[in-house]
C-alpha cells in the first residue's frame, strides 16, 4: 500500500518550544487516520506543515507523492482542509464561502454542493458574521466534502456540532472513503467517532509519536485489567511481572483482587490466581478512554 | 458606582495595560510634534519683520485658512505659533480619541473578545465608560502638554492656557462623537469610518467658514475651539459650546446603546447571495469584494474632498485683491500674483490628497496580514491558490485603486476649479499633475509590502512612514528637518507642481524603489511561516 501522508523526523519549533520533535506518521492511502493527542502535543503544527503553512526546520514531509511546501498550490487542488477554528469573512455570505473555496481549489460538484447544504441545514443566503460556531464548522464541512479531494485534512471538524450533525459528519466520511476512496487525516478529541471511523491511529505527545496501530493492536499493547475473587488471598500475584497496582479487599472467607496487567503477562498472572482457587473473575481490555488517558499521560485511576 | 459601570476601574487597567505601548507613542508623538513647533516658530518669526510679513502673506491665503482657520492675533508670535500647529494638532487630537475609543469599544465587541468581560461582574456601560475616559485623559495629556510647551517657549500664559483648553475639549467632543458612531456600526471599520467622516466634515465647514470669513465657523467644533480667540479676545465661553457638544454626544451615544444588543448596530443584517459572483473566486476578485466598501468610501471621500479644495480656487482672486500688500511682501505683482497664488494652492491640494490616498493604500495592503492574522488566509492557501497569487491579487487591487482614486482625486479638483472659474482648459493638466503624485504613494504602498513579507510583526512601521509623510507635508517648513528627515518622505522627493516644473527622475526612481520593496515583501511571502 502506498502512502498519502509520509513523515519522518519532522522538526518544528517557535523560538525555544519545540513544537513537533522528531515527528514520524504514516497514512496509507484509502485509509481514515486517526490522529490523537493532548492540547498542545502538536497536531495543528502537523496539520499545518502539510498544508505547507509552516516551513519545517528539519525532516522529511511527503504529502500525495509531493512536497508540502514547494508544491502547496499543485498538492491543494487535491486536498481539502477544514480547520477546528474556522474563520469566515463577515460579509460574505455562506454560499459565496462555499462557491470560493471550490473555485480556488479548482471547481465543486454541483450536485454534492446541493445536497451537502441541504444535509447540514445551512441557509447560504446568510452572512457569515451571522452564522454560530457549529454553523461555520458545518460551512467548512461543506466546502470540504463537496470538492473532489483525494485527501481530507480534518482538524477537529466536528467541535461544536450537534449530535445529529455529527452523525451526518460520519456518514460523509464513511461515503468518502468507500465510493471515492478519499484518504482521512482525522484529529479529534471524540473517541466515539474515532473508534467509529477510524483504521488506523496515531497518538502523539509533545511531537513525538509515541503509538501508531489499528485500535485493536494499540488495545493489545496496553494492560488489562483484573478482577478475581479466589478461596486464599493470592498475595504472590504481586510478585508476578507486569502486574500493576493490586488491590486486596478480604470480607471473611472472600478474597478478592484488583489490577492491571500487561497483555504478554495475562497467562502468568491467570496461572497463579488459579493456584489460589479462583471463584470468579473477571478481565476486560482497557476501554478506549483509559487507553487514551494512559497514553496522554495521566494514570488511570484503578 | 452605580450598576450601569461596575467594574469600570478593571477595565481601565486592563486598556492601560493594553496599550502602555501605544498610549505612550500617540503622546509622546502628538504631543512631541506640537511642542517642537511651539519651540520652532518663535525661532523662525523671531522678529518685528518677520511677524509683520507672516500676518501679510499668511493672514490672507486660501490654503493657510482651509487648514487652520482664521487664528487670531496673527501680529504676535503666540497667534503664530497657534496658527503653525493648528492643523496637526487639532486634527491629530481628533483622529486619536477616535482610534482610541473604537479601539476599546466596537472593535473589542467585534472580536468576541467583550462578549467573555460581559459574562463577568461588569455594568453595562462599563466599556463605554472606561474608553472614555481613557480618550479623555489622553486628549488631557495632549492639551497639557500644548499648554506647557506654548509657555515653555516664553509664549503669553492665559493664549497658552486658552489654546490648550480649546484643544483639549475639542478632542473631549469627539470622544463622544467616536462613542456615538462605535454604537451605530456593528464592524470597528465602519465605527472608523463614520468617525472619520464627522471629523472630515467639520473641519471642512470651519475651513470654508474661514475662507468667506462667515457664519460656517459656527457650525463646526473646530470654529467653536477656534473662536476662543487664543492669544486675541480670549472668549472662554465658547468653551461652554464644545461642552454642551460633549454632553450632546454622550447622550446621543447613552441613548443608542441602550436600544441596541451586544454586538449589534442599527442596521439589521440582510440576507445575501445564496451563490458567489463569477467575480469571487479568483485572488484579486476576493481582493475587490472584500475591499469594495472601503474603495468606495475612500474613492467617494477623496472626490468630494477633491471637488471642495477645487471650489476653493474661484475664491483666491478675491483674498487677493483684499490684500494688496500681498504681492509686495512678495515680490510678484498683478496677473502673475494670482496665477502663483492659484499654483500654489494647486500644489497643496496635491500633495495633501496625495497623502491621504497613501493612507488608504496602506491599508489597504495591511488588508493582507489582518486576513492572515485572522485565519483567513489559511483557509485560501489550503486550496490551490499559490502564495504569490494571493498576495499579487491583493497588491493589483490596491495598486488599480490608488491611481483610480488620484485620477479622480485630479478631476475632482478639476470640477472644482473649472465650475468656479468658467474655465476648462486646465482639466487634463490639472489631472496628471495629481497623478505625478503616484510613484511616492506607492513607495508606501512597497514599503507596506514589504514589511508584511519581511517582518510581519512589525507592520505598523508603515503607518509610522505615513505619519512622517502627514509631517513632513504638513509642518516641514515650520520644524525645518534636516534633509534626511525630510528625505524619508516619498513625497518630499516629487516636484510641487504647478509651482516647481515636472521632472521625470524622481518619479522613476521612486517607482523602482516601490517595484523592489514589493518584490521583496512577495518573495518573503513566500519563504516564511504563514499565521
Amino acid at each position: 500500500m502506498t502512502s498519502a501522508i509520509s513523515l519522518s523526523e519532522l522538526v518544528k519549533t517557535f523560538g525555544a518550544v519545540r513544537a513537533l520533535d522528531g515527528l514520524d506518521l504514516e497514512v496509507a492511502t484509502g485509509e481514515v487516520h486517526g490522529f490523537l493527542g493532548p492540547n498542545g502535543a502538536g497536531k495543528s503544527t502537523t496539520m499545518r506543515v502539510l498544508l505547507g503553512l509552516l516551513h519545517a526546520d528539519s525532516g522529511q514531509a511527503r504529502m500525495l507523492g509531493g512536497d508540502p511546501w514547494r508544491e502547496a498550490a499543485e498538492l491543494h487542488r487535491r486536498i481539502a482542509y477544514v480547520p477546528g477554528d474556522v474563520n469566515l469573512w463577515p460579509n460574505l455570505t455562506g454560499g459565496e464561502v462555499v462557491d470560493l473555496l471550490g473555485r480556488m481549489r479548482g471547481g465543486l460538484d454541483e450536485a454534492k454542493r446541493a445536497d451537502l447544504l441541504d444535509r447540514f441545514e445551512l441557509d447560504p443566503s446568510k452572512k457569515a458574521r451571522t452564522y454560530s460556531k457549529g454553523n461555520r464548522q458545518k460551512l467548512a464541512l461543506v466546502a470540504a466534502f463537496a470538492s473532489d479531494a483525494e485527501l481530507l485534512l480534518l482538524d477537529e471538524p466536528t467541535s461544536g456540532l450537534d449530535p445529529l450533525m455529527e452523525a451526518e459528519f460520519q456518514r460523509c466520511v464513511v461515503e468518502a472513503k468507500t465510493s471515492e476512496g478519499v484518504t482521512v487525516l482525522l484529529s479529534s478529541h471524540i473517541l466515539a467517532e474515532v473508534e467509529a471511523l477510524c483504521d488506523r491511529v496515531s497518538i502523539i505527545r509533545n511531537g513525538v509519536n509515541v503509538q501508531s496501530g489499528t485500535l485493536s493492536e494499540l488495545r493489545h499493547l496496553t494492560r488489562t485489567t483484573v478482577i478475581a475473587e479466589t478461596g486464599a488471598r493470592a498475595d504472590r500475584i504481586a510478585d508476578v511481572p507486569g502486574v500493576h497496582s493490586p488491590e486486596f479487599t478480604d470480607a471473611g472467607d472472600q478474597h478478592r483482587v484488583t489490577f492491571d496487567v500487561d497483555s504478554d503477562h495475562l497467562d502468568e498472572a491467570v496461572k497463579v490466581l488459579s493456584d489460589h482457587g479462583i471463584q470468579s473473575l473477571t478481565a476486560h481490555p482497557p476501554t478506549l478512554e483509559e487507553l487514551f488517558l494512559r497514553q496522554y499521560g495521566e494514570e488511570v485511576p484503578a | 458606582m452605580s450598576a450601569p459601570f461596575t467594574g469600570t476601574g478593571h477595565l481601565l487597567r486592563l486598556i492601560l495595560r493594553r496599550d502602555r505601548v501605544r498610549l505612550p507613542l500617540w503622546v509622546a508623538g502628538l504631543g512631541g510634534v506640537i511642542a517642537a513647533s511651539a519651540y520652532a516658530v518663535p525661532e523662525a518669526y523671531g522678529t518685528p519683520e518677520k511677524i509683520a510679513g507672516y500676518e501679510k502673506t499668511v493672514g490672507d491665503s486660501a490654503v493657510s485658512f482651509l487648514m487652520s482657520g482664521r487664528q487670531a492675533a496673527l501680529d504676535t508670535i503666540g497667534g503664530i505659533t497657534a496658527n503653525e500647529i493648528g492643523q496637526v494638532a487639532t486634527l491629530g487630537i481628533c483622529l486619536m480619541v477616535l482610534f482610541l475609543v473604537v479601539r476599546h469599544t466596537r472593535a473589542e465587541e467585534e472580536s468576541g473578545r467583550a462578549e467573555m468581560l460581559r459574562s463577568t461582574v461588569l455594568g453595562r456601560h462599563a466599556a463605554t465608560l472606561s474608553a472614555t475616559l481613557y480618550a479623555v485623559a489622553a486628549a488631557v495629556l495632549i492639551g497639557a502638554i500644548t499648554t506647557a510647551a506654548m509657555i515653555g517657549a516664553d509664549l503669553e500664559v492665559t493664549g497658552s492656557l486658552a489654546y490648550g483648553a480649546s484643544l483639549t475639549l475639542l478632542g473631549v467632543t469627539f470622544a463622544g462623537v467616536s462613542v456615538a458612531a462605535a454604537q451605530l456600526s456593528t464592524s470597528a471599520r465602519g465605527a472608523l469610518a463614520i468617525g472619520g467622516t464627522a471629523i472630515a466634515l467639520a473641519y471642512l465647514v470651519r475651513g470654508f467658514g474661514a475662507i468667506n470669513d462667515n457664519w460656517l465657523v459656527w457650525l463646526s467644533p473646530f470654529g467653536w475651539a477656534q473662536e476662543i480667540d487664543a492669544f486675541g479676545a480670549e472668549r472662554w465661553w465658547t468653551l461652554g459650546l464644545l461642552a454642551a457638544a460633549t454632553v450632546v454626544a454622550f447622550a446621543v451615544a447613552a441613548y443608542l446603546a441602550e436600544h441596541r444588543d451586544f454586538a449589534g448596530g442599527l442596521l439589521q443584517e440582510r440576507p445575501g447571495s445564496p451563490r458567489a459572483t463569477r467575480v469571487l473566486g479568483t485572488s484579486p476578485g476576493l481582493a475587490f469584494c472584500l475591499q469594495r466598501g472601503t474603495l468606495i468610501g475612500w474613492t467617494a471621500g477623496l472626490f468630494i474632498l477633491a471637488v471642495i479644495y477645487g471650489a476653493v480656487v474661484p475664491m483666491i482672486p478675491e483674498l487677493l485683491e483684499s490684500n494688496p500688500d500681498i504681492g509686495k511682501t512678495l515680490g510678484i505683482e498683478g496677473g502673475d500674483l494670482e496665477a502663483a497664488a492659484i499654483n500654489s494652492f494647486l500644489s497643496y491640494s496635491y500633495v495633501f490628497l496625495a497623502m491621504l490616498t497613501g493612507a488608504f493604500a496602506v491599508a489597504s495592503v495591511l488588508r493582507l496580514r489582518s486576513e492572515e492574522e485572522a485565519g483567513r488566509a489559511e483557509a485560501l492557501l489550503a486550496t490551490g491558490l499559490s502564495r504569490v497569487g494571493w498576495v499579487v491579487g491583493s497588491l493589483a487591487v490596491t495598486v488599480v485603486g490608488t491611481l483610480v482614486i488620484l485620477v479622480l482625486n485630479g478631476i475632482g479638483i478639476a470640477l472644482g476649479y473649472s465650475f468656479g472659474m468658467s474655465e476648462w482648459d486646465r482639466v487634463g493638466e490639472i489631472v496628471v499633475d495629481q497623478l505625478s503624485f503616484a510613484p511616492g504613494v506607492l513607495v508606501l504602498v512597497g514599503f507596506a509590502m514589504a514589511l508584511t513579507g519581511l517582518l510581519p510583526r512589525w507592520t505598523m512601521l508603515a503607518w509610522a512612514l505615513v505619519a512622517v509623510v502627514f509631517l513632513q507635508s504638513l509642518l516641514g517648513d515650520t520644524l525645518k528637518f534636516p534633509s534626511w528627515v525630510d528625505g524619508i518622505s516619498p513625497l518630499w522627493h516629487l516636484p510641487r507642481v504647478p509651482s516647481e516644473s515636472f521632472e521625470v527622475t524622481p518619479g522613476l526612481v521612486l517607482l523602482v524603489i516601490s517595484a523592489a520593496l514589493a518584490a521583496a515583501g512577495v518573495l518573503g511571502v513566500r519563504r516564511r511561516d504563514i499565521g
